[in-house]
């Protein structure tokens, strides 16, 4: 566990900065932007001010989840060059602060749904932390390779609950969409994992190229990209989406194949630079903000 | 070179307690108006949209 900056007697108050770094804001921003697409692709209109509130909610979740996972995990942090310098690991906040902050945020942004928006996406809301923190955190990462193949289902709530946020209730695109995160996790994290394996090796956590090594997981990274990019195209021929949502989807989904084509079918040697895979990894992000840009410019003018 | 006396407190700065503590106290300021203010457009928002 981290150790709290203290001076004699007194601890330091925490700093605001390092408040709003254990939220993750950059994981936050992605988070935000699938939520915001899934209440902009729902049918009807919502008031901009509860719209917003509701975005609001879930970015506040969004972070009261990230913050508690850096509670819980300083200790595993501290061990990985990637983010031993993050607020707890390098003692600039106690542990204590991290947890009530966490834990308040939590709840807050619970209320701020339930009275923006419905019961319904605020269940939904109120589940995806309880995942993200007690599923994914807790049990799944420490414990199976598995764990962001599963974990990643807390990452994939977002845009259900934009469109639940708007409409009180599921319809199939949100669950395609839900679908098409959940499936990008593991290429997306793979992708990571291999670049930084041997952080994780050290902090003990049992990632995929860690547990069964790097042949496996680069097949894996193919397989799941192939799943992926089906279900990324499926909206279209299903009618959930239209014409201008399919060929961006087809375009992006072929590259998305294509890149972890490299990834699959190669072998890294000593100090490779991993350059596919670190552009496999930086080209996911950008895919999911461009598919999800498209499926809400579909809905706005569609072909 | 290894610290002479490891277990001392090390000396506490009144300047960096004072200023955490009222920028912390200025950031709540700020969140606490901008929730009132939030909370009142989603009252009105949603009386709107009942009508």
């Amino acid at each position: 566990m981290a150790q709290s900056l203290t001076h004699g007697e007194t601890a330091l108050p925490a700093d605001w900065r390092d408040l709003f770094a254990l939220t993750k804001p950059r994981v936050m921003s992605l988070v935000v932007f699938t939520a915001l697409c899934g209440l902009l692709a729902a049918p009807g209109q919502v008031h901009p001010v509860l719209a917003f509130s509701s975005i609001l909610a879930i970015a506040l979740g969004a972070g009261a989840s990230g913050a508690l996972n850096q509670w819980y995990e300083a200790g595993l942090d501290a061990r990985m060059k990637r983010t031993a310098g993050r607020p707890l690991p390098a003692g600039r906040l106690d542990p204590q602060t991290a947890l009530q902050f966490g834990v308040g945020l939590a709840a807050f942004s619970l209320f701020l749904m339930l009275f923006a928006s419905n019961w319904q996406a605020t269940l939904l809301l109120a589940a995806s932390i309880l995942f993200y923190v007690f599923v994914y955190t807790m049990w799944l990462k420490p414990r199976t390779p598995q764990n962001i193949v599963i974990g990643g289902a807390a990452g994939a709530f977002p845009p259900l609950i934009g469109w639940v946020a708007a409409t009180g209730s599921v319809a199939p695109l949100p669950v395609l969409l839900f679908l098409l995160i959940f499936l990008w996790t593991p290429p997306h994290f793979w992708a990571l994992a291999l670049f930084v394996r041997s952080d994780y090796a050290a902090a003990g956590i049992p990632m995929m190229p860690v547990v069964a090594g790097e042949k496996s997981t680069r097949r894996q990274i193919l397989a799941y990209a192939l799943i992926m990019a089906a279900a990324a195209i499926a909206p279209w021929p299903l009618g959930y989406a239209g014409a201008l949502y399919g060929w961006v989807a087809v375009v992006l989904s072929a590259l998305f194949v294509l890149l972890s084509l490299q990834v699959g079918t190669r072998t890294a040697r000593e100090g490779d630079a991993m350059t596919p895979e670190k552009r496999l990894f930086a080209f996911s992000i950008a895919y999911l903000f461009v598919l999800f840009g498209a499926v809400v410019a579909d809905h706005w003018w569609p072909l | 070179m290894t610290d002479p006396t490891p277990d001392a407190p090390e000396p506490f700065d009144e300047a960096e307690y004072r200023r955490r503590q009222r920028s912390r106290a200025n950031l709540m300021a700020v969140l606490l108006f901008a929730l009132a203010l939030l909370f009142f457009f989603i009252t009105i928002a949603k009386m709107t949209v009942l009508k």
